[in-house]
């Protein structure tokens, strides 16, 4: 089930949340298994052919963790044994036909399956392995309550695309937490933005974005930058709105999730974008494979193929493609340049230089990330570089940017932290007395938040349902 | 004063977030369709195993829900309305609103010149056939073909937008050409009204069929064809006919899209005969009492090109009792509607067939079997290449 769907809005949301609050607080563990009810319930809408992926996930995860306490000579292999079978549906929903392919174009004739992707798998998979890694390195104990567990593995609000959440700091607030009147309103505001955010701008933006991925030999000049710009300011939009409403609905029952976001087309530097981009799975990459493969406490060589690999599973996370390999790989390229190339030169540029610069950057990483094939990304790129079939400049691109003016002219100051500029600016004013801006503050979002929801329910009724685009990953 | 925000807000959501499901379960079940998206409604999913267990039954269901809001119409009129005249989008809906008409938004996406010399050749084959067929038995074919209104006023288009002028140059043109090359007689509407001065008034603003105006002129070209080719028939002049504007808004079909938001004044006409030829109507074999133009019960009431001959049917006949006069075919697209309340009035039965629908028997059995005198076509542009329904005139014996 999609947020932005009127079932979940208009049936899923309030209905989970009146079962909730209905229970009473002291009964915490009443609380969190209507949760998980309703997390199963918000899986099983996709079909329940999707359960046995998650339910084995959940069970391998929680035998797994119940063993590594047993006995200290089997550790080792115990966990290797758990997160081998947890990678395993990974592996065989999303690699295998990417494997088989590659197998036939070398030459053999092998049958490709038709396998569809349970919805999350690369997601839930990740806080398995976090969750079975923590407990190995005796970081956490292990949970002994399976739904418990199960709860931090399904937790309907960031099941499908993060932010990923590490029970270390999950598993506490299960047992011991609060849900208070403020936090549920922060949270069902910031859930209202995150859907207009997806709603209005992000699927507007698309349609910009597909037509320059599909022009063929209409490509300009003008509409593959201006489809490589939508395509970016709509995976932002898209991604970083579903967190919004994933962090919102967190907040609601309590449960507040990591930030996943922080502003990303601020950066001034690749480095900096990742630090700023999809932070969770950034961490995930660190702790658990970058800082055990050696980091950067090691030999050079050893630190540039760490990164490599980091990179490329990176990419290869995010889908099964060369074209996702290629975007990992071009990252990893931009961090060890910066690193070890022109990081220092990049540092004594002028800011809105290096700005430019990071911009620049990413724009053509996200053409490789959106591009159907190698061979796609380099007619796309290529045209952004001048060989354009279509020549500079179409009627098409005019089109684009036409039709979707109001939303070109919300998205790239909703890119910038200006709710953050104005939060302050209003904060200062309230702190010396200003009773107008204590209101717009007390009420500004609310009353926004509410208009927001209602544009975003009309939108969703006169348009076709769109999924989230991390939903494939 | 935060206090009291957060509980409103909440309070506020609550109600939103509960109101529509209570709205619908209490109201919306009833409505079956949607008249201003011009489409039936979803009806609620069946609950299967293989629905639950592929997931379908969850994207049904949120088919249904969206589609049985309570104020739905009202809600998405209103954001037809902010689309339109405040955001002042270059298209809503899909159609575009280029001056003082509306057009549709077209793909970019066209096929090249080059490509339809070989399409045209391979459709006008089984009109060439048909045509021998009907020559074989002494009769007479003509297949009129009209530009849609979108082609009519492509130069309304601003430029920005795709006006798909190849497929309305290089395309129709290279379909005139094969015709003529198969030896099927085909009149090209465009060229008649091109010739005329391509009036304004012969198509509509609102809708992708001509005007009555439009078809009028239509109708005298195609008797001075006929009349070309020794056919004298009764005609309907000008002093014949009372041209009468109805006091109907015309909402048609880009206006409907719209939800009949776009302003504008045009009227719906007909041409009623001042001593009106007598017929005998039968709809899909039926006799039925339809008159040639169907009102609306009320003039604030409004019509669309239905109004002309009650829309599309399968078969419609029309006996005037006269023998002394030719008996007629017409088959076509809706572009027949309006043509018909005037032909009719030129023959003894007019046969009208629409082949989108009508599968009784082929059209080559139907006319072996009726053997009439004149058979005449008539489509639009738009299906030109598309084969299948009135395309699908020839099937080997």
């Amino acid at each position: 089930m999609a947020f932005s769907s009127m079932a979940f809005l208009f049936g899923f949301l309030p209905t989970a949340v009146l079962c909730y609050f209905l229970i009473p607080a002291r009964w915490r563990a009443g609380r969190s298994g209507a949760l998980l009810l309703f997390s199963l319930l918000f899986y099983a809408w996709g079909g329940l052919r999707l359960l046995p992926a998650l339910l084995w996930s959940c069970l391998v995860t929680w035998a797994g963790g119940l063993l590594l306490t047993v006995g200290r000579r089997r550790r080792r292999a115990v966990f290797r044994a758990a997160a081998a079978l947890n990678l395993l549906p990974l592996v065989c929903f999303k690699y295998t036909a990417f494997l088989l392919e590659n197998l036939n174009a070398l030459g053999l004739e092998l049958a490709v399956p038709e396998l569809l992707l349970p919805a999350g798998i690369s997601f839930f998979t990740f806080q398995a392995l976090s969750y079975l890694a923590d407990v190995y390195w005796g970081t956490i104990p292990p949970e002994g309550n399976f739904p418990r567990l199960a709860l931090y593995m399904a937790f309907f609000p960031q099941l499908l695309q993060g932010p990923i959440v590490r029970y270390g700091d999950f598993g506490p607030l299960l047992a011991d937490r609060r849900e208070s009147v403020p936090e549920i309103s922060a949270g069902a505001v910031r859930f209202c933005f995150g859907l207009a955010k997806k709603v209005l701008l992000a699927d507007a933006l698309g349609n910009a974005a597909n037509a320059a991925f599909s022009a063929g030999d209409r490509l300009t000049v003008g509409l593959a930058w201006l489809g490589s710009i939508a395509y970016t300011l709509q995976l932002y939009f898209d991604f970083s709105g579903y967190t919004d409403m994933a962090l919102g609905l967190g907040g609601v029952f309590g449960l507040p999730l990591p930030e996943n976001f922080d502003y990303p087309y601020i950066a001034r530097s690749a480095t900096e974008f990742w630090r700023r981009w999809h932070i969770t799975l950034s961490r995930w990459f660190r702790d658990y494979v970058y800082i055990p493969l050696g980091g950067n406490r090691c030999s050079r060589g050893r630190h540039l193929l760490n990164l490599l690999a980091v990179w490329l599973l990176t990419g290869l996370w995010h889908g099964a493609a060369w074209t996702f390999a290629a975007w990992g790989l071009y990252y990893a390229a931009l961090l060890i340049g910066e690193k070890y190339l022109w990081g220092g030169a990049l540092e004594r540029l002028p800011a809105p230089l290096r700005h430019a610069y990071a911009l620049v950057l990413i724009n053509f990483g996200w053409v490789l990330f959106r591009a159907g094939s190698l061979g796609q990304a380099g007619e796309m790129i290529a045209a952004m570089l001048g060989a354009a079939p279509g020549g500079g400049w179409s009627g098409e691109a005019a089109y684009y940017l036409r039709q979707y003016a109001w939303e070109w002219a919300v998205a790239l100051p909703a890119a910038l932290p200006v709710k953050v500029w104005l939060s302050r600016l209003l904060e200062a004013r309230r702190e010396e007395g200003g009773r107008g801006a204590a209101a717009v503050l007390a009420f500004g979002p609310k009353l926004l938040a509410l208009v927001l929801l209602g544009l975003s329910a009309v939108r969703l009724l006169s348009s076709t349902f769109r999924s989230f685009l991390y939903f494939q990953f | 004063m935060e206090h009291f925000s957060q509980r409103a807000f909440l309070l506020c959501l609550l109600a939103a977030l509960l109101a529509v499901p209570a709205g619908t379960a209490l109201w919306s079940r009833k409505d079956t369709a949607a008249y201003y998206e011009n489409r039936s409604l979803t009806e609620f999913p069946s609950l299967t195993a293989e629905s639950l267990w592929s997931g379908t039954l969850g994207g049904d269901l949120e088919s249904w829900y969206s589609d049985h809001v309570p104020g739905r119409t009202t809600l998405l009129k209103a954001d037809t309305a902010v689309q339109l005249h405040l955001l002042r989008r270059p298209a809503v809906n899909e159609v575009v609103s280029a001056g003082d008409v509306l057009l549709p938004l077209l793909p970019y996406e066209e096929r090249r010149a080059e490509e339809y010399p070989a399409l045209a050749k391979a459709a006008a084959e089984p009109f060439a056939r048909l045509s021998a067929y009907i020559q074989s038995y002494g009769g007479v074919f003509c297949y009129a073909g009209f530009p849609e209104q979108r082609v009519y006023f492509r130069d309304k288009y601003p430029d920005y937008l795709s006006r798909h002028e190849t497929e309305a140059s290089a395309g129709d043109g290279a379909y005139a050409r094969a015709m003529a090359e198969a030896g099927v007689d085909f009149l090209d509407m465009a060229a008649v009204y091109d010739a005329q001065g391509h009036p304004r008034e012969y198509y509509s603003a609102v809708d992708h069929h001509y005007h009555y105006y439009g078809a009028y002129a239509a109708y005298r070209a195609v008797l001075e064809h006929l009349a070309e080719k020794g056919w004298d028939l009764p005609v309907l002049t000008e002093e014949d006919l009372d041209f009468r504007e109805l006091p109907n808004p015309y909402i048609a079909t880009r206006n409907r899209k719209l939800y009949n938001l776009w302003p504008n004044e045009e009227r719906a006409v007909i041409g009623v005969q001042r001593t009106p030829v007598p017929f005998t109507r039968y709809d899909n074999g039926q006799p039925s009492d339809k008159p040639l133009f169907v009102l609306p019960a009320a003039d604030y009431l409004p019509t669309t090109y239905n109004l002309y001959m009650g829309g599309d049917f399968a078969e419609t006949v029309l006996e005037t009792g006269r023998a002394e006069l030719p008996n007629a075919l017409i088959f076509g697209d809706s572009f027949t509607n309006a043509l018909e309340t005037l032909l009719y009035a030129s023959f003894n039965e007019t046969r009208v067939l629409d082949l989108r629908q009508y599968d009784e028997m082929s059209l080559r059995d139907y006319i072996g079997q009726y053997r009439p005198d004149v058979v005449l076509c008539i489509q639009n542009d738009t299906f030109y290449y598309l084969g299948g329904g009135n395309n699908d005139v020839w099937e080997e014996p």
